[in-house]
């Protein structure tokens, strides 16, 4: 044959005489619009997709533990920024503090979500037909099947063995249907093991089930943090505490009204171990709960043993000192007292606190106060704590004058002096030294704007209060997930053939063959049993 | 095979999610700053019959008397939950002040509820604005708050909300009062409530 130059047609030498290209080809790759939708649909609801998202959702919640969350720990972001301004704009821009609200984070859950979902639906259509058709016709040459035996039997009727078989297939749990071929012998064939797909699929399902208890149950959480000096109550009401963060479909119905107020908090400090003298061995609040019924109940909270009242999770977080300031004017009336919670800066509890005196004097006064519960000099001079209970309690006081920024109507944070509008007349960088106090001691503030006297010192606690609607839910689905999915993997999935054939003499010859669908090492045991079982039968 | 190595690695990835979920902060020092959160200024006002239950409250005053509101049946009853170093419950301060003067004569009793000080600090504080009603010490016991907390709660200090004559909540305002002439208003339609329930 000779090439047709006179052809449009590209030619192509690799390929045989007579061979057409092109024009008659079928057209590749022209997708309208529906088709890109169907194609996309069909990329998403893949395995490899549902898999690979799972996998990005991992990966998407490593930052959510590395970075502080302004969920859980708005203070650590503030700092974080406070300390690295730029790295803060970048992380922020990431939303790399917000990592569960955040869109990006959601989009691979929602985008997991279908594609979980578009996998099961049609998986489950396909399945329920399965669990209803009958098992298929039995296959005409059994012995090419990976497991075969064949065994005669003298002297029965072949529907009586057939009977029998077909009995103890069922008690196995098989699905069984009776078929006559074109030769006209009868033979079973049953199949077991369905229990593996639908496991496969609840495995599906439950996991959807978390995701959606994530993703729903969230918005009817809340946790609040609230610190509590010893002798003090704390009512779970919004407004009692300090910072709140409720879900989207919190409502004021939703927080259980009860109070709880702090007894004692007990530490207890490592003293027999020369390697770990003032270290915590145990926190212990005291506390007592009341109901809005009037109920009464004592109880205590440790670290990771919370307390639960009306499905709220109570958590001993922190602790801490709150010196008992009283602050009296110069005619000696007093116009200040509290237990001031002072915030920790070691682990030998040197503490640093805000005193705000709004009120009462004749101009407003903060006082930033230094807390060295067991008080040391190095030889700088310089005071610092050497052990963290109060065996010699100092505290030392610089005092500010002026305008507190209080009166503008701006919320502020107790735990800190805006010193913008404020004159120190005592401590560091003024004549005067800073006021040392000891618990009873009293001191005249400078300039004759009154005294200060420091009391007791009691501790305080700070507790987070945490109510998790989805921890039920998340077990069951949790559960559901493991059960499904050693159903899954270790129920076996096995069809099995037997075919009875008589022979002259009142021989009855049986086939027996098996195909596993996956994995079955016991495929040639659960054939033989079969056989024995017949063979006693038969024999007895 | 396949298919089982890659069920296996979901789970255990799922499980990864789950757990990264729900780390609970290590204890330490961690304390959070109170009141450094804005809140919206909300007013709620209802109509007597959706009202719930009255609420019965008490407990010792600033000047060291005992409250107890069934005392004050009878009469709409303004309740202010307050604190010293609230910077929104000063800025509020000289309107309650005011308003007490317009309303007192009327019958209208106002109350405070001091829920963060001790007598002589909510006392200085009194002093510095002129406020002549009592106010509850709740810090101890928190018993007002726990009588308060429910349906319509005070959210946030400073909350005021009114009573009408049953001791029902009529009204709330939570955060700072946005204008005297606000709260005014919501007194005032309490007042004109028919006196017979």
């Amino acid at each position: 044959m000779s090439v047709d130059t006179s052809s449009s047609r590209p030619v192509d030498t690799s390929r045989p005489d007579g061979h057409v290209d092109g024009g008659d080809a079928p057209q590749n790759g022209r997708l309208g619009p529906l088709g890109w939708l169907r194609w996309g649909w069909r990329q998403l609801t893949s395995m490899r997709t549902a898999l690979m998202l799972l996998l990005l959702l991992a990966l998407g919640a490593v930052p959510g533990s590395l970075f502080p969350q302004r969920s859980a720990d708005p203070n650590g972001v503030t700092q974080m920024i406070a300390r690295d301004p730029g790295a803060g704009r970048v992380l922020e821009f990431f939303q790399l503090f917000n990592v569960y609200t955040s869109p990006w984070f959601s989009a691979i859950y929602l985008l997991l979500f279908v594609s979980l979902i578009g996998c099961v639906i049609p998986r489950i259509r396909h399945h329920a037909k399965a669990l209803t058709a009958k098992p298929p016709v039995t296959p005409s040459n059994l012995a090419r099947l990976p497991a075969y035996q064949a065994r005669e039997l003298l002297g029965h009727d072949v529907q009586d063995v057939l009977g029998e078989l077909h009995r103890d297939l069922r008690r196995q749990r098989y699905r069984v249907a009776r078929y006559t071929d074109h030769q006209g012998r009868p033979s079973i064939s049953a199949e077991r093991g369905y229990l593996r797909e639908t496991g496969n699929l609840l495995f599906h399902i439950a996991l959807i089930g978390v995701l959606l208890t994530v993703a729903i149950g969230a918005g009817f959480k809340y946790t609040g943090q609230r610190v509590v000096v010893e002798g003090q109550t704390f009512v779970n009401s919004r407004l009692a505490f300090d910072s709140f963060d409720p879900g989207r479909f919190v409502t004021d119905a939703s927080l259980p009204p009860f109070s709880l107020s702090l007894q004692s908090l007990k530490v207890s400090y490592v003293q027999n171990n020369r390697n770990a003298i003032g270290m915590v061995s145990d926190y212990t609040a005291h506390v007592t709960v009341t109901n809005k019924g009037g109920g009464v109940s004592r109880s205590t909270i440790k670290v990771n043993q919370p307390l639960s009242v009306d499905g709220n999770d109570i958590y001993l977080l922190g602790n801490g000192y709150a010196p008992q300031i009283t602050v009296k004017n110069p005619a000696g009336k007093v116009v200040f007292t509290d237990t001031v919670p002072f915030l920790p800066q070691d682990a030998n509890l040197t503490s640093l606190g805000v005193i705000k005196i709004p009120d009462g004097l004749a101009k407003q006064i903060g006082l930033l106060g230094f807390l060295y519960p067991s008080e040391v000099n190095s030889t700088s001079g310089a005071s610092f704590s050497n052990y963290p209970a109060l065996i010699n309690p100092v505290v030392s006081l610089n005092v500010y004058t002026g305008d507190l920024g209080l009166n503008s109507g701006i919320p502020t944070s107790a735990y800190a002096l805006d010193t913008s509008k404020l004159t120190q007349i005592a401590g560091p960088s003024t004549p005067v030294h800073s006021l040392t106090l000891t618990p009873g001691k009293s001191v005249e503030l400078p300039n004759g704007l009154g005294s200060v006297q420091l009391g007791a010192i009691p501790r305080f606690a700070s507790f987070e209060i945490a109510h998790d609607p989805t921890q039920y839910p998340m077990f069951g689905f949790a559960g559901l997930v493991l059960a499904a999915l050693a159903a899954a993997l270790y129920v076996p999935r096995r069809r099995v053939w037997i075919r009875a054939e008589p022979k002259p003499g009142g021989v009855v010859r049986l086939e027996y063959a098996a195909l596993a669908r996956g994995d079955d090492p016991r495929l040639d045991a659960a054939l033989t049993q079969l056989s024995n079982f017949a063979h006693q039968k038969g024999t007895s | 095979m396949v298919k089982r190595g890659s069920a296996l690695l979901g789970l255990a990835l799922a499980i990864g999610v789950v757990l990264s979920g729900c780390a609970v902060a290590p204890p330490g020092l961690v304390v959070t700053g109170r009141g450094s959160t804005t809140f919206d200024n909300t007013i709620t006002e209802i109509k007597a019959a959706d009202r719930g239950k009255p609420i019965t409250f008490g407990g010792t005053q600033v000047d060291g008397s005992t409250a107890d509101s069934r005392s004050w049946l009878g009469s709409p009853v303004v309740v202010n939950f307050w604190y010293a170093g609230c910077p929104p419950c000063r800025a509020e301060a000289p309107d309650l002040a005011a308003l007490y003067d317009q309303f007192s004569p009327t019958g209208v009793k106002f109350v405070g509820i001091n829920v963060r000080d001790q007598a002589d600090t909510a006392a200085a504080f009194e002093a510095t604005f002129g406020i002549k009603y009592q106010s509850i010490l709740d810090v101890g016991t928190g018993a007002v708050q726990l009588a308060f907390a429910g349906q319509v709660a005070p959210n946030a200090v400073p909350t005021t909300i009114v009573l009408d004559r049953q001791g029902r909540v009529a009204a709330r305002i939570i955060g700072k009062i946005p204008a005297s002439s606000i709260l005014r208003t919501l007194i005032q339609d309490t007042v004109n409530e028919s006196s017979t329930p």
